[in-house]
């Protein structure tokens, strides 16, 4: 019978948890990407590729001048929205993943402006509102079910995203279809195109909407009584029906806020993303921009501002990845830069890990003792 | 009557099954819930382990359950010292609990679970021959329950009697049951106890916490009173009166009723509840309640047919054994919880059915159980729950809903003042506050809506004497300045010196409303164990 507490290691031991639980949000997540471009490093080692030259292009691709940068920003610019949209429902307490079906329906009501003709400016804003009310009405669906039927929002926003996802295949295939280029819905027509930024890049005008309308996430969230409520709904229901807030108001109020924020990934991804302005069929430029702005979110740490860093480094990850696969005598193939996403994702979850390690340890000594004990616990009297 | 059995009665004792000697317990909090008790628990006999809430019955079991471990002193078996590192331990030693939640899968059948209690790592699963055990303990015990349907759709009644078949399956000699009849119907109280008369006669040690003090007299042979975690009674069942139990429950009678000065009983533990106050000054009527019926979460009937009133510049207490409705009567009157039939009222508006802030704005501040759950948003700063049922007022909120934190962190400010938060700043998170700091940040935030009634519930609990008494004299001063209280607290001291009027209730009903003085601590320990007291 030993007793774990006073063990020499267990000091340093500590000491590293002590650091790492005490670690600041923005730190850990530093932390993370870190880690992750270890872990894809070694990786890359093990396959016999040059981990140094790949990162090296990759830096260079995502960051190696103005070209590279507008690029990277252009890449981080919808994910900015779809984080915004789980992390909104983080907040308020739900798992929403449904950014991905939402931004796909309001990419398809964005299409939508140019079977009409409006003044130049007036036109851009009409495809917005479209595309916001779209992705917000798309989303009441697992809104409804969960305050009515009480159905989990990941299941129901799962199964929404696959209704949409075939739903805009098939919008794209029969009902925008351009009667020219079949392969492709018809194009949004100028007056309803975001401007470019910086010319020969896809960087648009959409990026200033997308900080935006980060930095209103922000403000409602922390700055009204309304987002006040979301955020205690969300970390202590109990408390917040005490304070008189209802929960179901919240939670309605993230999921279609959610909504919006997908809607706008939808509109920047069509009006907002040279050269197309349209959606091509099978959705090539729009596919899992959704997923990953829930990592991108959970880099940012479901802050708002943390968001829109997080954004520039995955956008600069895809935009310097396709550089790092055509780089040198050995390119690594761009799904290395996935690999490097996902392990990002998981360091993530590091600190929380350090902070399992008692509770897994006191589990294994509990093991232990059932295999070790043979005879009862009866000791000698003292 | 002997206050605690003799020591050298124990010394001889050859029949002991198992002896907690000195077993003082201190939680981490500082709380100390067992002061240096010593209880013997004999074969063939069944022990009743009666208490106040908090008075250490549940610890002690726990402890001798394996649970927990005790701070001082050892438990002892006629083999010699027992330490137990987990239930697991303490079954295999032969001793099981039957806890008042039951720990059962709702999904398995009781075969399932009960299986799944015998169930060892990398052990083969036999639940056919767990049948037949269950089958022969059914008809050795004459416990039925069905064995092939979800336990989840079994009577909470049948649901014990898995629980505690799933005991007996271990082959226990000492059973302790927690509270075991109060999800109970009266018919299934009866066939609960013939069981355990039964497994007396087969020489099984039990032990039955509760506090009721009718069950103790039908089923008990001998009887261990706690009083804040010190046994300050172990008596023959037949040596003893309900009047005598009772009193040595809620501690001795207090001489100085007068002096409104009331001092603990114990002397060792002197916890002075003072109040220095001013004759009552009732005003009109702030809070009626007509015939008031409220369901709980497991009870049709929480509270049951109420009706009372309360009035301004006086304190209406609630004293009572906790889980007599008390809890469903403050969520019912403070929008949390619906109410059945009945009506209630503040200053004639009705209040049923509203939502908690259509109700705060009515003028009601309430002080909840459970601070953590309700009281705080832990996470939130103190500024966040400063503002916690009033972030909508328009003090705090300008246009388009934007709150004015500059307002609410000199707001903040003032109630740290005022109330002697001891904090950091604003911007400190609850939860790095200690409990009574947290109290107070509530008692504060709840004041400053300048109610016209506070509704209290457990103001005090798990405060240090000096949290307690500083929120004790708030309410006071709340009511010299003409407010309603309604204080609802389990601590029988404080209701008591607190309140101009007081009710006992008991299984959702007032057992009577007197004033303090009117009423003698054996009258109140009888009326709060559930025995109507003459006249």
């Amino acid at each position: 019978m030993t007793t774990t507490d006073v063990r020499p290691r267990g000091r340093w031991v500590r000491g590293v948890r002590r650091t790492l639980t005490g670690l600041h949000p923005a730190l850990e997540s530093v932390l993370a990407a870190v880690v992750g471009l270890l872990v894809g490093a070694v990786l890359m080692y093990i396959w016999g590729y040059d981990p140094w030259r790949a990162y090296w292009a990759l830096l260079r691709g995502a960051f190696g001048g103005d070209y590279e940068i507008a690029s990277s920003i252009a890449r981080g610019v919808p994910l900015i929205f779809t984080a915004l949209t789980f992390s909104i429902c983080v907040r308020a307490g739900m798992f929403n993943i449904g950014a991905e079906g939402q931004m796909y329906i309001g990419a398809a009501a964005a299409v939508c402006v140019a079977y009409f003709q409006l003044p130049a400016g007036l036109h851009l804003l009409v495809g917005i509102l479209f595309a916001a009310v779209a992705g917000a009405v798309w989303s009441l669906g697992p809104a409804l079910l969960k305050l009515t039927r009480g159905v989990s929002e990941v299941i129901s926003t799962i199964m929404f995203n696959w209704i949409s996802r075939f739903l805009v295949f098939y919008l794209v295939a029969f009902v925008l279809v351009d009667p020219r280029q079949a392969q492709r819905t018809v194009r949004i027509p100028v007056s309803a195109r975001f401007p470019i930024l910086v010319q020969g890049t896809d960087l648009s005008y959409a990026v200033f909407m997308a900080v935006a309308f980060s930095l209103l996430v922000y403000v409602v969230l922390w700055h009204t009584a309304v987002g006040y409520e979301v955020r205690a709904a969300g970390l202590t229901p109990t408390a917040a029906r005490y304070g008189g807030i209802s929960i179901k108001r919240t939670m309605l109020l993230s999921f279609a806020l959610g909504g919006v924020a997908a809607g706008l990934a939808g509109a920047a991804t069509t009006m907002g993303l040279p050269p197309t302005y349209a959606i091509i069929s099978g959705l090539p430029e729009l596919m899992n921009l959704g997923f990953d702005g829930m990592a991108v979110a959970m880099v940012g740490r479901n802050h708002p501002i943390g968001i829109l860093f997080a954004a520039l480094f995955f956008g600069g990850l895809n935009a310097g990845g396709r550089v790092m696969q055509f780089y040198g005598s050995n390119p690594v193939p761009l799904e290395m830069v996935r690999v490097v996403m996902g392990a990002i994702v998981l360091a993530m979850a590091i600190p929380e890990l350090i902070r399992l390690f008692p509770a897994l340890a006191e589990a294994g000594r509990g093991l232990a003792r059932t295999i070790a004990r043979r005879k009862p616990a009866t000791e000698e009297g003292a | 009557m002997s206050q605690t059995s003799s020591r050298s009665d124990t010394e001889q004792g050859d029949g002991y099954f198992l002896r907690a000697e000195r077993i003082t317990k201190v939680y981490s909090d500082g709380t100390v819930a067992l002061r240096d008790a010593t209880v013997e628990i004999r074969p063939g006999e069944i022990v009743g382990l009666l208490g106040e809430n908090g008075a250490g019955k549940t610890t002690l079991t726990k402890i001798l359950s394996g649970l927990l471990p005790p701070t001082r002193g050892r438990v002892v078996s006629p083999r010699g010292q027992v330490k137990f590192a987990s239930p697991r331990e303490a079954l295999d030693f032969g001793i099981g609990m039957v806890h008042q939640h039951f720990a059962l899968v709702g999904t398995f059948t009781a075969v399932e679970n009960v299986a799944l209690s015998h169930e060892r790592p990398f052990a083969p699963l036999t639940l056919s021959a767990t049948r037949e055990r269950l089958e022969g303990l059914m008809a050795e015990s004459g416990l039925k329950v069905p064995l092939d349907v979800p336990v989840e759709k079994l009577a909470v009644g049948e649901q014990q009697r898995v629980e505690i078949l799933k005991v007996l399956s271990q082959d226990v000699d000492l059973l302790i049951l927690d509270e075991p009849t109060s999800v109970l119907t009266p018919l299934e109280v009866d066939d609960l106890f013939q069981l355990l008369r039964r497994l007396r006669g087969e020489g099984k040690a039990i032990v039955l916490i509760t506090h009721k003090l009718k069950e103790v007299g039908s089923i008990t042979d001998r009887v261990i009173v706690l009083r804040k975690g010190a046994v300050v009674g172990d008596v023959q069942m037949a040596e003893v009166t309900k009047e005598e139990l009772a009193q040595l429950m809620v501690g001795k009678e207090i001489g100085t009723r007068a002096a409104q000065v009331v001092e603990l009983s114990t002397d060792d533990i002197p916890v002075p509840i003072s109040r220095h106050k001013e004759e009552a000054k009732r005003g009109s009527g702030v809070l009626h309640v007509e015939n008031l019926s409220v369901a709980g979460d497991t009870k049709s009937q929480a509270v049951d047919g109420l009706t009372f009133d309360v009035f301004g510049g006086e304190i209406f207490g609630i004293a009572g054994v906790e889980g007599n409705g008390q809890t469903e009567l403050v969520e019912a009157l403070t929008g949390l919880r619906p109410a059945m039939e009945g009506t209630a009222t503040i200053h004639e508006k009705n209040i049923l059915g509203l939502d908690p802030r259509q109700i705060y704005k009515l003028g009601v501040a309430h002080i909840p159980e459970d601070r953590w759950v309700l009281g705080l948003v832990l996470p939130f700063t103190l500024a966040e729950n400063a503002i916690l049922g009033v972030h909508r007022w328009d003090q705090f909120r300008g246009p388009l809903s934007i709150l004015r934190w500059g307002k609410i962190n000199a707001h903040v400010r003032a109630l740290m003042e005022r109330f002697e938060i001891q904090a950091t700043g604003p911007s400190a998170p609850a939860k790095s506050l200690s409990g009574g700091n947290q109290q107070k940040l509530i008692v504060g935030r709840e004041l400053a809506k300048d109610p016209a009634i506070v509704i209290a519930s457990q103001p005090t609990r798990g405060l240090d004497v000096g949290a307690a008494q500083y929120i004790r004299d708030t309410l006071v001063e709340m009511r010299d300045r003409g407010r309603a209280i309604l204080l609802v607290s389990a601590d029988l001291d404080e209701v008591l010196a607190l309140s101009d009027r007081v009710a006992i209730m008991y299984e959702g009903k007032f057992m009577a409303v007197a004033r303090p003085e009117e009423l003698d601590r054996q009258k109140v320990g009888m009326l709060m164990g559930g025995v109507g007291v003459k006249g």
